[in-house]
């Protein structure tokens, strides 16, 4: 079996600004407390980032079974509240960049839980994959895993409107240009939305999507592993 | 700006036919402002339909039973959330939430661990 090989991908002004999002401790601790949360509470997270009130007693009416006196977790409900209204109170365009910079993060810390310590310097983010004779890709990938024989490529998404033609066709590129090679190669998609949205709109989508991953918001300790 | 449509009603549903009479009128605000993204259309749709059964399905068969007031309120907080969004994209993103978001509140069976699904 031949091993994948990888390459950074060259820095624009772009990378340069999202790099700044991508550092904020914001981020790291929102994706850490989503790490640890079950699917309920990431449901809310979703709502609150993607909502138009920051009050946080709209969102303790909206889903008391989450944020309830009663309710199991309720600390690390209210911490996931607290930082997902951080994101909320962040104006559009901004707060569109820290939920995908909110995903990446959590899909790496979910890859790290299932490969252990060991396997940390493997898993990278926005790299390349290269195969001999093709030219390389147009965007990087969000997070890979740089284990030989055991390699994988992941794009990150915010909702199931990211699920398009040149998500699927770069993706199922790298899969077939692995087996052209006879390299392993898992490749996937981590949307941080509901199934249901995801299935309608791969079915919509007539690009290949042969072997390839969807992890949606249900099944995302599937990626993880086992919680600690 | 919003919609401000139905769903705007905050007025907690006693029974779980009138939760699923509210949340289906938040809905068809959302698809209403979602569906002015042309290129979307085809999307909205095929969402909308999904989540409409979605709500049936969770509202249960028997729209009479009543409806503990907590989960009334969360109803109505849900789709008046709903209601406030005035950006299509963004509705677009609610309608693929708001029927897991009533589900919840419904106390409907939550969604268990799966696995990754392969598509195709």
């Amino acid at each position: 079996m031949t091993a994948v090989r990888f390459q950074d991908a060259a820095k624009d002004a772009r990378t340069v600004v999202y790099a700044g999002i991508q550092a904020d401790p914001l981020v790291a601790r929102l994706a850490g407390l989503a790490l640890a949360a079950d699917y309920p509470q990431r449901l809310m997270a979703r709502a609150v980032m993607n909502g138009e009130s920051v009050d946080p007693e709209t969102w303790r009416a909206a889903f008391p079974t989450v944020l309830g006196p009663a309710a199991p977790g309720r600390e690390r409900a209210e911490a996931i509240l607290a930082a997902s209204l951080e994101v909320a109170r962040r104006g559009e365009q901004a707060r569109s960049q820290y939920r995908g910079a909110f995903v990446e993060e959590l899909t790496e810390l979910l890859v790290r839980r299932r490969l252990g310590p060991a396997a940390e310097p493997a898993v990278r983010r926005e790299r390349r994959v290269l195969f001999d004779g093709v030219a390389a890709e147009i965007h990087p990938y969000d997070l890979t895993v740089e284990i030989p024989g055991r390699a994988e490529a992941w794009d990150c998404k915010w909702g199931a409107r990211g699920i398009n033609a040149d998500v699927l066709n770069q993706l199922d590129d790298a899969r077939r240009h692995a087996a052209d090679e006879a390299a392993a190669l898992r490749v996937g998609l981590v949307v941080f939305d509901l199934r249901t949205s995801c299935a309608v709109r791969l079915a919509q989508q007539t690009a290949p999507r042969q072997g390839l991953a969807v992890v949606t918001l249900e099944s995302l300790d599937a990626l993880g592993g086992p919680k600690a | 700006m919003s919609h401000a449509g139905p769903g705007s009603d905050t007025q907690p549903a006693a029974t779980r036919g009138a939760a699923l009479a509210t949340a289906l009128a938040a809905l068809d605000g959302l698809v209403e402002l979602g569906e002015t993204i042309e290129e979307e259309w085809t999307y909205v749709t095929a969402l909308a339909e999904a989540g409409r059964s979605r709500l049936r399905a969770a509202a249960g068969a028997d729209p009479a039973t009543p409806l503990d007031p907590d989960r009334g309120a969360a109803v109505a907080a849900a789709c008046a959330e709903a209601a406030r969004i005035g950006d299509p994209h963004r509705a677009i993103d609610w309608l693929s939430m708001l029927p897991a978001i009533v589900e919840l509140a419904l106390g409907s069976p939550l969604a268990a661990p799966v696995a990754v699904p392969r598509a195709g």
